[in-house]
Order: C-alpha cells, then sequence, then structure tokens
C-alpha cells in the first residue's frame, strides 16, 4: 500500500461512510489548502493531492498494486465511498514544495517498487541517481512509518517523514527507517514540478455527477442485495413453511390415517396455503377444520392428543420462523 | 296403561330384543349427532325413526290404520334420512367438505313426517289392502336404498379405511346387508302375494285362491329369512353402534 509520510494532520481516521465526495472537495477546495488526503480503505488506498486548493493530483493503489490516476482514481473513490462501511480519511497539511513533490512523485514513474532494502546496493543506487542526473524520489518505508528524499537533477533536495510539514536537511529519521527490520524502498522518477502544476482535476472532472453515478450504482447495488436478501428470506419461510405442512401432515395422518393428508391440503388451500399457519387467527381458523373433520374418525381422547400435537408442533415452528 | 301391560305381555322376547336394539341404536346415534356434524344428525336421525318403527309393535293403537299407514311412511322416512347421512359422509371422504345445518336436516324429517301425516288425513282410512301397498312401497325402497348404502359403505370403507373408525363401517356393512336380507325377503313374498297380510285378506275379503302351496318351499325359507335377518339385523345394529361408540369414546 502506499504509504506518504503523514505530515501535520488536520483530520484523522473520520469514517468516510459518514462523508460525501462532493461536500469534502468542496471543503478542501475552497479552503485552499495545500496538502494530501488519503482515504484508507481495505482494498486500497486514494491520494488525492491539493494545492492552495485545487486538486492537482489523484492515486488510487489497490493491494495488488495496481494503479489508477485522475478521473479513474476519483471514479473509484467515489464508488468506495458510496458503498463502503469501513475506510478512514486522513488530511495532512504539507508545505507547497512538498505538495508539489508529492504531487510529482504521484505521476512519476515506478523504477522500483517494494525492493527489500537489505537486498538493494543502496550505494550504488545512489550512484545512479547522480550519474543519470534524475528527478525523483527515493521512498523508504516498513507498514508502519516512511520517509522520502526528492531529488532533482540528481541531487537530494531533502527528506520528509512522519511529522514533517515541510522538506528537511536531517536524513536521522530516513536512515532510521532504513535500519528498521523489512525495510523496503520504491524509486520513482518524475517529471519536473513546473511541469505539473498547470492542472486542476476539480475543472475537468464533475465530481458531483460522479458522485451521484456512485451513489446510484451503490443504491442499486444495495436493492439488488436486498432483494435477493429477500428472496432468500422468502425461500427460506416456504422451505420452513413446507416442513411444517410435512409435520402437520404426518400428525394428523398419524391419528385419522391417509384420508389425513387430503384433509389437511383441503383446509391449507381454504386458508389460502400453508402461510396461513404463519398469522395466529388463521391458524385458530385451521385447527378448528381439522378438529372438525377429524371427529367424524378419530374418538374424542385421541382428537384431544391431535389438536394438543398440532398446536404444539404450529407453536414450535412459528417460534424459528 | 292396562291394554299396554296386556299388549307387552302378549310381544315374545324376540320382538322386544329387535325394539331394545333398534332403540339403543337409535339413543347411541343421537348421542353421536350431539356437537357433531350433520352427517352424523341424518344417521342418527334415521335410526331413530327405525326404532319408533319396530317400536310400532308395542304400539298400543296399532289397530288404526292410518297409524299402521303412518307407521310405514316413518320407515321410509327413516331409510331416506340414513342414506343421506352415508351420502354425506361419503362426499366428506371425497372431498372433506362439511356443509349444510343440522336444523336442515330435522326440519326436512319433520317436513316429510307432517307432509305423510296430512296425505293420511286428508284421505280415506287405509283398507288393509292399502296398508299392504304402502309395506310394499316402503319394503322396495328400503330394499333399494341398502344396495345402495352397501355401495356408498365399500366407498368410505376403501378411502378411510386406515382410520379408526373405518371397521365400524365394516359392521354397518352387515347390518345393511341382513336389512337388504330382511326386507328383501319380505318384499319377494309381498311381490308374489305370499304374504301373512295377502292371505289374510284374501280369506276374509275375496274369493281369490292362492298359489301358495304350490311354492312352500320358497315361501318357507323366505319367511325364515325375513324373520332371522330380521332380528339379526336388529341386534347387528345395536352391536354396531356400540362398537362405534368405543371406537369414538
Amino acid at each position: 500500500m502506499f504509504l506518504l509520510p503523514k505530515g501535520s494532520p488536520l483530520f484523522e481516521n473520520l469514517a468516510v461512510g459518514v462523508l460525501k465526495l462532493p461536500e469534502v472537495m468542496s471543503k478542501l477546495g475552497t479552503g485552499s489548502f495545500t496538502g494530501y488526503a488519503s482515504f484508507v480503505f481495505q482494498a486500497s488506498t486514494i491520494i488525492l493531492v491539493f494545492e492552495a486548493g485545487k486538486l492537482v493530483s489523484a492515486l488510487h493503489e489497490g493491494k495488488d498494486g495496481a494503479r489508477q490516476t485522475g478521473f479513474e482514481a476519483l471514479s473509484t473513490l467515489s464508488y468506495h465511498m458510496a458503498g463502503t462501511n469501513g475506510g478512514v480519511l486522513n488530511v495532512y497539511k504539507l508545505s507547497k514544495d512538498l505538495t508539489m513533490c508529492i504531487h510529482a512523485l504521484l505521476q512519476g514513474e515506478i523504477l522500483y517498487k517494494a525492493q527489500e532494502l537489505k537486498l538493494i546496493d543502496i550505494k550504488a543506487l545512489l550512484e545512479r541517481i547522480g550519474s543519470e542526473r534524475m528527478n525523483g524520489c527515493l521512498r523508504i518505508y516498513t507498514d508502519e512509518r516512511s520517509a522520502m528524499i526528492f531529488y532533482k537533477d540528481g541531487t537530494p533536495l531533502g527528506f520528509f517523514h512522519d511529522g514533517s510539514q515541510d522538506i528537511e536537511t536531517s536524513s536521522t529519521e530516513s536512515q532510521k527507517i532504513a535500519g528498521l527490520p523489512g525495510a523496503k524502498i520504491d524509486l520513482f522518477s518524475t517529471q519536473g514540478v513546473e511541469h505539473l502544476m498547470s492542472l486542476d482535476l476539480l475543472e475537468v472532472v464533475n465530481i458531483q455527477n460522479i458522485w451521484e453515478a456512485a451513489v446510484a450504482h451503490q443504491q442499486a447495488e444495495t436493492n439488488k442485495i436486498n432483494s435477493v436478501r429477500e428472496e432468500r428470506e422468502k425461500k427460506n419461510i416456504a422451505d420452513k413453511l413446507a416442513k411444517l405442512e410435512e409435520q402437520v401432515k404426518t400428525i394428523v395422518i398419524g391419528s385419522v390415517g391417509k384420508v389425513g393428508r387430503g384433509i389437511v391440503d383441503k383446509e391449507l388451500t381454504e386458508q389460502g396455503g400453508n402461510s396461513c399457519l404463519l398469522d395466529e387467527t388463521n391458524v385458530v381458523k385451521f385447527l378448528a377444520a381439522i378438529e372438525r373433520s377429524a371427529k367424524l374418525l378419530i374418538s374424542t381422547t385421541s382428537l384431544k392428543v391431535l389438536m394438543e400435537q398440532l398446536a404444539k408442533t404450529i407453536t414450535a415452528a412459528k417460534s424459528e420462523l | 296403561m292396562e291394554q299396554f301391560v296386556e299388549l307387552l305381555s302378549q310381544i315374545n322376547s324376540f320382538e322386544l330384543i329387535r325394539v331394545i336394539s333398534w332403540g339403543l341404536a337409535g339413543a347411541i346415534s343421537f348421542y353421536f349427532s350431539i356437537g357433531n356434524a350433520r352427517v352424523w344428525t341424518s344417521i342418527s336421525i334415521g335410526f331413530f325413526l327405525i326404532f319408533l318403527g319396530q317400536a310400532y309393535a308395542i304400539n298400543p293403537w296399532v289397530h288404526y290404520y292410518k297409524l299402521s299407514a303412518f307407521h310405514n311412511i316413518v320407515g321410509t322416512v327413516a331409510i331416506v334420512v340414513i342414506t343421506h347421512g352415508f351420502l354425506e359422509y361419503y362426499v366428506f371422504c371425497r372431498t372433506f367438505e362439511i356443509s349444510g345445518k343440522k336444523v336442515t336436516v330435522y326440519l326436512f324429517s319433520l317436513l316429510i313426517l307432517a307432509a305423510g301425516g296430512i296425505f293420511l288425513y286428508i284421505n280415506p282410512t287405509p283398507s288393509p289392502n292399502t296398508i299392504r301397498n304402502f309395506k310394499i312401497v316402503e319394503n322396495a325402497i328400503w330394499v333399494f336404498l341398502s344396495i345402495m348404502n352397501l355401495e356408498l359403505i365399500r366407498k368410505i370403507y376403501v378411502t378411510i379405511k386406515d382410520s379408526p373408525i373405518s371397521k365400524g363401517f365394516i359392521a354397518f356393512g352387515i347390518v345393511f346387508f341382513l336389512i337388504f336380507l330382511w326386507k328383501g325377503s319380505e318384499l319377494y313374498l309381498q311381490i308374489f302375494q305370499w304374504d301373512r297380510d295377502w292371505q289374510d285378506i284374501i280369506a276374509v275379503m275375496t274369493d281369490e285362491v292362492s298359489d301358495i302351496d304350490n311354492f312352500a318351499g320358497r315361501v318357507q325359507i323366505s319367511t325364515l329369512v325375513d324373520k332371522y335377518a330380521g332380528f339379526l339385523s336388529s341386534l347387528s345394529v345395536g352391536g354396531t353402534f356400540i362398537y362405534i361408540y368405543r371406537l369414538l369414546k
């Protein structure tokens, strides 16, 4: 997962489920916010970079490493937000320079990805960055912490780590992280920062439309899921009712003989099918009808036992439905 | 009262057992009809009316011709109502429908009896020959409805044969077979004018000669069948209702 240094937190761990993307964008846009917002979901992270309220970059990265940018990233974010029950939003302020570095970084080309630091000849790599006069970012990270070193024309511009609001000159934090077990590196080659400054995604993408489409899609999905669930519940109830009907028939047949099946069938049909066994009034009517018929076939004592058995079975089954 | 006691003393035990058995059947069937569907009400009224018909033997006013004729009407209504009851039971076994009100059966029975009474009241007093005609009509209806009842009982039994009450219908089958023999043999004698009534009529009222002596064997067998099948049917009907009472208790 793409993990950026945290910067100065504006919001942390806001539940995404209660947020609406257009409102979030509007708030960050109108507040001339500079920094980045990261939406962390279970399966992916989406980072939006703002410079003075302009959305200059959007990156979606899945757990599998797949990336989307721009419109696609915003669209994915909308669907995730509209459909999520989890996910958090973190917003960190950064200096303009640092923001532009991050922006450049997000648009950059991946040269190394998730390489184990201990397996890399770091000295040779740094020499290569210098000799090739590379623009880019070297990210050193673990699962919990990260730090970045920005390079311009092969020369380090500075360091950026958790809690920084700006590019720093001290490499201590980066070295600490590099020394942690399991530390990895990413190397991104970037274009010049100035080249990337001109775009404001909010001007070219209609967030409201994306959001409404996502909500509508989510609503349709929810309706579909609800519909499937209702069908499943109906089928479940129908199965249980069919089972209860068979139980009732077995009991009546046990007392009055095979003719009991016909009696039960007829009375259930009269009451509108076996679903009548769910309704107290209909159950009373059904039992009275069974009693009236059974009276012609069995003794008073057997009739009493039969009726008790039926009432008990139906009550027990109803409590499970 | 004295007349009644005298009459009782004239009744042989054979007749008395018949009357008691039919009375038992009437009483138990009436008990079944209480709080039950009208299926049993029809059967109950029918058997109760048969009891009344059989109790004719101990009726002190037996010599009144109109009453005698009414007795035959009662007997006819009895078998009609019983058949209606079995028919409804059969319908129930096939469709599980229990419809109609008991009061309809009571009213229907009363209405038919009342109509019969009015018919006898507004017409001349029946002669012995007319009363014999009433008996023939009654016996004919009994014979054919007994056959119908046997078929209904068979069908009911087939439908409910694993039910507790099913064996009761086998007993009913035996009852109606005996009734068929009883009434059938009497009807046979009447049709060929070998019955006691006809012999009395021709002996007193006409010069007609009977051919009864030419068929003494058949007459004797039919008379015996009439006597014993009638007796056994009364015993079997009493036993059947006691048995069904035990089944439904």
